[in-house]
């Protein structure tokens, strides 16, 4: 792992587009972990309450008091967003944490012993990869209720299948090296090989593809916020922002034009970042 | 194996897709919490006991699991969707006939927009690789793709409609025009049949904002893999022998490295179709375009399962024909798949 955080380092010296990437993804973490431990301690680290209504004049145009203006309840945009960015940075992490875990065990197990596992898993992806994400998505969510976390758990269960397909290809490289074959032969047990060989020496290609796939589970995320299946009101999101202040696009257009665009620039983030590293990646 | 072997297989694989897809939407339409009726009828079934007993009877759901199952796919294969909650209990099936032209029509246009501006700046970012004018290409498409459809559909509007006042914030038509006879049952294609001009002008000009900008939310994929295969086959060798007969770097250019470039373009365009027709669930409520994706989110606010199951399916058959059509233009352009 020190050998891989030099790499990085060094990418970030040669590659500037790769050091914006992670001076934002770096920004959005930091600012998400504040605002959490904010409200884990009860204090108010936002100039405003972002619910609170009337804290200036409404639909007031951004200004010194009012960075992003306020909405039509006269609330603060700027306290708004920050206080929504947790949202979309938690959900990115851990909907592609998992689909790595997932997928990265399922792909391997298939990939390294084929048989009808394997084919039960290609048969299975297959389907999923017929059907959008999206609309999957938003029919579980309708089973399973809204709110962050349920949006979470929806995400999951419909993301990991690419990462099988990518984890099983990575497999099959590798599994006729020597190493792994030797390890085969002198009777490791299944889960000890594909733990302690498999998935070490295929984790480079899945983390490249984890961190450009952040992004887009950012995206799909504020779609379904969109849609209004993430967060109960009067508590902000972004993609719920975009959509409610829709209505306003003509007397306010800062309203929805700064949430969207708190979305695009993370998502930039890490497509910037991910392209470096696949980049580096690919060079070597 | 020949191609149509090859058309064959993947049409069998195409059915069986859609035969998972439908089990797995009965599945899900069995998983909702408490009682079906409830769910499917909302409050009426509670208000009116006859209309849910007719309902109970009619979609068999007191029979037993397989039994159901049996008849969810004579329902469905018979176009009977069930009724929507969410729009004054009229069949799906009525819903989506009515609600799908619109939605393949934004469809259609930005995936020619997205086709068009992706190769266009695909070719210019390799054609001037390295060059200022492609770092300026890169940095327009990952904005594009980076951005979700409805904050883009927004920043159209405000510039479009509201500040150059030059195209219409929503609708899919003048309502004061004649709408057109059902031929095809694309409004904008039967328009034209008809002669109805002014119909067709007021219909285009209308579906522009909607499919320009899902085009921009996807064209940078097809820039990205058309600039990368351009310079990836510029490297091989009959290029190189192209160039040794003296032909001139255009000649080049446009006669073999583009057409061999175009057949990766081919695996990606049905992912590209996915992307657009989800897209429109987005675009056509910041638009107020009468579509499909429209549908949608009222199916989704009103907790309408059986819009949303029905709108999921034809999603799903959508997606499933383009890749069919996908995968047997690629056999056909590239003999080594259906080789191998």
């Amino acid at each position: 792992m020190g050998s891989r955080l030099r790499q990085v380092a060094s990418l970030l010296r040669s590659n500037r587009e790769a050091a914006l990437g992670a001076v934002i993804v770096l920004a959005f973490a930091v600012t998400s972990l504040v605002v959490e431990a904010g409200i884990l301690l009860n204090l108010q680290v936002v100039p405003y309450s972002p619910i609170q209504q009337n804290v200036g004049p409404l639909l007031a145009s951004p200004s010194l008091a009012h960075p992003f203006g306020t909405d039509s309840l006269g609330r603060d945009l700027f306290s708004r967003i920050i206080y929504a960015m947790p949202n979309d940075v938690a959900v990115g992490y851990v909907v592609v944490a998992s689909a790595l875990a997932v997928g990265s065990v399922l792909g391997s197990f298939a990939g390294i012993y084929g048989g009808i596992a394997d084919e039960l898993l290609m048969r299975f992806t297959d389907v999923f990869f017929a059907l959008p994400v999206l609309v999957l998505a938003m029919v579980i969510a309708l089973l399973l209720g809204s709110g962050v976390t349920n949006m979470m758990i929806v995400l999951a269960i419909v993301w990991w299948p690419p990462y099988a397909r990518l984890a099983r290809g990575e497999a099959l490289k590798v599994a006729h090296q020597n190493y792994i074959e030797a390890a085969r032969l002198s009777g490791l047990k299944a889960r000890k090989l594909i733990f302690e060989h498999v998935i070490p020496n295929i984790s480079g290609t899945l983390l490249v593809y984890a961190t450009l796939d952040i992004g887009t589970v950012i995206l799909t995320y504020s779609g379904l916020a969109y849609v209004g299946l993430a967060v109960r009101y009067p508590y902000p999101d972004w993609g719920l922002m975009v959509s409610d202040y829709n209505a306003y696009v003509l007397s306010a257009p800062w309203l929805p034009l700064f949430p969207g665009l708190m979305i695009s620039l993370g998502v930039i983030g890490f497509s910037l970042l991910g392209d470096g590293i696949k980049e580096t990646m690919e060079k070597r | 194996m020949n191609l149509l072997r090859f058309a064959l297989r993947r049409l069998l694989f195409a059915v069986l897709v859609l035969a998972s897809v439908l089990t797995i939407t009965f599945v899900l339409s069995h998983l909702i919490p408490g009682n079906v009726l409830q769910a499917w009828l909302g409050r009426s079934a509670a208000q009116f006991p006859n209309l849910a007993a007719a309902y109970a009877q009619k979609y068999h759901l007191t029979d037993s699991i397989p039994v159901q199952y049996f008849y969810y796919l004579v329902n469905m294969l018979q176009g009977n969707l069930g009724i929507s909650p969410s729009r004054g209990f009229i069949p799906v099936g009525q819903v989506i006939s009515e609600t799908l032209p619109f939605t393949l029509q934004i469809v259609f246009f930005s995936f020619i927009f997205s086709l068009a501006m992706g190769l266009l700046l695909g070719i210019l970012a390799a054609r001037y690789y390295r060059s200022p004018a492609d770092n300026a290409i890169r940095l327009f498409y990952l904005g594009g793709y980076s951005s979700p459809p409805y904050f883009i559909a927004v920043i159209l509007l405000i510039v479009f409609s509201f500040y150059l006042g030059i195209l219409p914030s929503g609708g899919a038509y003048d309502v004061s025009l004649t709408t057109p006879s059902i031929i095809t049952g694309l409004p904008i294609l039967d328009s034209l049949l008809e002669g109805n001009l002014a119909y067709f002008q007021s219909a285009m000009v209308h579906v522009l904002l909607p499919s320009f900008s899902l085009a921009l939310a996807s064209f940078g994929i097809i820039t990205r893999v058309a600039r990368s295969s351009l310079l990836e086959v510029m490297q091989t060798d009959y290029i190189r022998a192209a160039r040794a007969k003296g032909l001139s770097e255009g000649a080049v250019f446009f006669r073999h490295a583009l057409p061999n470039a175009s057949v990766s373009l081919i695996t990606i365009s049905s992912l590209i179709v996915t992307f657009l027709i989800t897209g429109t669930i987005f675009v056509e409520s910041v638009f107020a375009y009468p579509g499909m994706g429209q549908f949608v989110v009222t199916a989704l606010a009103g907790l309408d399962y059986p819009g949303v199951l029905a709108t999921t399916l034809v999603f799903a058959v959508v997606i499933v024909a383009t890749n069919f059509v996908a995968d047997v233009l690629y056999a056909y352009v590239d003999p080594q798949i259906r080789l191998g």
